[in-house]
């Protein structure tokens, strides 16, 4: 099956800033993909580039095997709710979907239909007056009825209150069954991201740390309390096994441990744990 | 595409469309005023009185008909920048271009398709209130003769029309450009003001070679020069027009028929107090002088090169737009 999205060493410069560098990743169809990472770690690049907003300094993308909104038909194929999720704030509800009707030749106006009511959007209602989690559900919903293949995010949630965001991702991991897209959403805050991801991207300083499915990440990252000043512990671990990012906490201080054998001592580390051990090691390199 | 071209333009298109009725309607009242005191004051007026009514006509509708030429000189202006500036950059200042140029539309058809429509709606209301001014002024342009004068030559018949295809493509690649909306429609200002000023000034009078002839110092002269200056050792014509012509030179200096300059002195021969006998008088001192201008024919020729011209840099600057939002737009 072609990946939804592959990359082979695509980089993105904004004149002398380098915003994403070396970046070669593979996702697999048929996946709620996390990608994660700490602000202007290059999301939105990545994201950018996938939808075909921006063009790559160096490097290849394809995403569902052809370049990025290249046509019209690449075009249908994706659906993409920017960050902030942008709407026409001088048209109403119903024109937003008139909008995407008229400009999709694959539209769901049933979909479209279905989800504005059940999420109690009035469609006289001018987009600009909507409550930012009820923007983000409009624009997820013109996404949505594309009917595309893969749907982007770029921090859906970010601007919402902890309720409008469970809200949105429990909506969000119901209607991607329903239709059974890939979905590929970014968040800073992984918190987010491990309630629906099953592939988890963690990229900062502009380059992927890690990639992978959320099972197999969690399996082969293990997290070692350090008890003691000495660094003991460390040095009784497998011949094979890399210490990610060792932090002092109130308790103690804790290693994140890869590691594809068990580890003596060691507990799992759970997704949170493993995506801020890379970014907080991507940082301490710095 | 053309449902959301025209659901985001409908606003605009009201305000032009009613802008339009209004000035249309003054244009119709004016025009059938003008052909009114035309035939009345014009062409029937009684001889003693015709240089009176000839001085009313001029005084009464110079005014009127000079504003209604300036603002359609502006409504080009006015297209760019509340049509052409905000088209694009509005979108990429609030950012909705990410939601657009992601529906299954490339951007290249979604700006294509703007520049159609939108550019169809400039050339048409300014081509209507031009033919509208055209139509309503005719009577006094005949009279007052003066059609190459930059304000009449960029006011009337399809002059206009280049204008409103040059200044609506400009504003939207400014727009482009700059991505914010207010410093796009000063910018547009400006450039279409300087575009307006430098054209007429230095451009204009080099579309073809302009003819160079000698005219005979005729007893009428007079009637068509501003002013006549002399010295001890010449004499010069100032400000001179023929009729229809548009001259490329203020000041003619007077020669002799033999070539050599005309003189105070002979002037003063023939300064005996009664302007009509004195100009008689020097008039028969076979006098000529080197007049350079563009003929009156040249009037059409003129307006469609100039039309022409703004057509072609209208095309480029939207083949230059399409370009842009495929190859170098990027998201910040």
């Amino acid at each position: 099956m072609t990946p939804v999205i592959e990359t082979a060493a695509l980089s993105k410069r904004y004149g002398r800033k380098t915003a994403l560098d070396d970046c070669t990743i593979r996702i697999p169809a048929g996946r709620i993909v996390g990608l994660v990472g700490p602000n202007g770690a290059g999301k939105s690049t990545l994201l950018g580039l996938a939808c075909g907003l921006i063009a790559p300094s160096g490097g290849r993308i394809e995403v569902l095997g052809r370049q990025p909104a290249a046509s019209a038909a690449q075009l249908a194929r994706v659906g993409f709710v920017a960050q902030d999720a942008p709407v026409y704030s001088g048209l109403s509800v119903a024109d937003h979907l008139r909008l995407g009707a008229r400009l999709n030749p694959g539209w769901d106006a049933g979909l479209a239909q279905r989800r504005v009511e059940r999420l109690g959007l009035d469609p006289a209602q001018k987009a600009g007056r909507l409550s930012g989690g009820q923007r983000a559900q409009l624009a997820l919903t013109v996404a949505a009825a594309k009917r595309g293949e893969l749907l982007i995010l770029d921090e859906p949630v970010a601007s919402l209150d902890p309720i409008a965001r469970r809200a949105f991702l429990h909506d969000l991991l119901e209607f991607t069954d329903e239709l059974g897209v890939s979905v590929v959403l970014s968040s800073h805050l992984l918190g987010d991201l491990a309630q629906v991801c099953d592939h988890l991207i963690v990229l900062a300083g502009g380059r992927v740390q890690i990639d992978g499915a959320v099972a197999d990440l969690v399996a082969v990252h293990h997290r070692l309390r350090l008890d003691g000043p000495g660094d003991g512990a460390l040095d009784a671990l497998p011949a094979a096994a890399r210490v990610v990012h060792t932090e002092r906490t109130a308790s103690g201080r804790t290693a994140i441990v890869r590691c594809a054998d068990p580890v003596p001592g060691a507990e799992r580390a759970d997704l949170e744990d493993v995506g801020l051990a890379y970014m907080m090691a991507t940082e301490a390199h710095r | 595409m053309i449902w959301l071209t025209w659901r985001q333009f409908r606003t605009q298109a009201f305000v032009a469309v009613a802008g339009l009725v209004v000035v249309g309607a003054y244009l119709v009242y004016l025009g059938l005023r003008i052909r009114h005191d035309y035939t009345a004051g014009i062409v029937n007026c009684l001889p003693s009185d015709c240089s009176t009514t000839r001085r009313t006509f001029s005084e009464r509708y110079e005014g009127p008909v000079a504003l209604a030429g300036a603002l359609l000189i502006g409504v080009p202006g006015l297209i760019g920048i509340f049509w052409g500036a905000p088209l694009a950059a509005r979108e990429l200042e609030t950012k909705t271009d990410r939601l657009v140029w992601n529906q299954s539309v490339t951007r290249v058809r979604w700006l294509a398709v703007k520049l159609a429509v939108l550019g169809a709606a400039a050339i048409a209301v300014t081509g209507a209130y031009s033919l509208l001014l055209t139509w309503s002024a005719s009577r006094y342009d005949q009279f007052a003769g003066d059609r190459f004068a930059a304000m009449n030559f960029a006011a009337r018949n399809v002059t206009p029309l280049g204008y409103a295809a040059f200044a609506f493509a400009l504003g939207t690649v400014v727009g482009l450009l700059v991505r914010r909306t207010v410093a796009s429609m000063a910018i547009v200002a400006g450039v279409f003001a300087v575009v307006q000023i430098v054209v007429p000034a230095v451009a204009r009078d080099h579309f073809m070679p302009p003819v160079t002839t000698n005219v005979a110092f005729a007893a009428d002269v007079m009637e068509h020069a501003d002013g006549f200056g002399m010295n001890p050792t010449s004499a010069h014509l100032i400000g001179y027009t023929m009729p229809g012509t548009w001259p490329m030179q203020g000041v003619s200096q007077v020669y002799n028929a033999d070539g050599t300059p005309y003189t105070a002195a002979q002037a003063r021969e023939c300064m005996k107090g009664d302007p009509a006998e004195d100009m008689a008088c020097t008039a028969e001192q076979n006098l000529h002088f080197s007049y350079t201008y563009q003929p009156g024919h040249r009037y059409w020729p003129f307006q469609w090169i100039e039309t022409a011209a703004y057509t072609v840099l209208a095309a480029l600057l939207a083949a230059f737009g399409l370009w842009w939002v495929r190859r170098r737009i990027t998201l910040r």
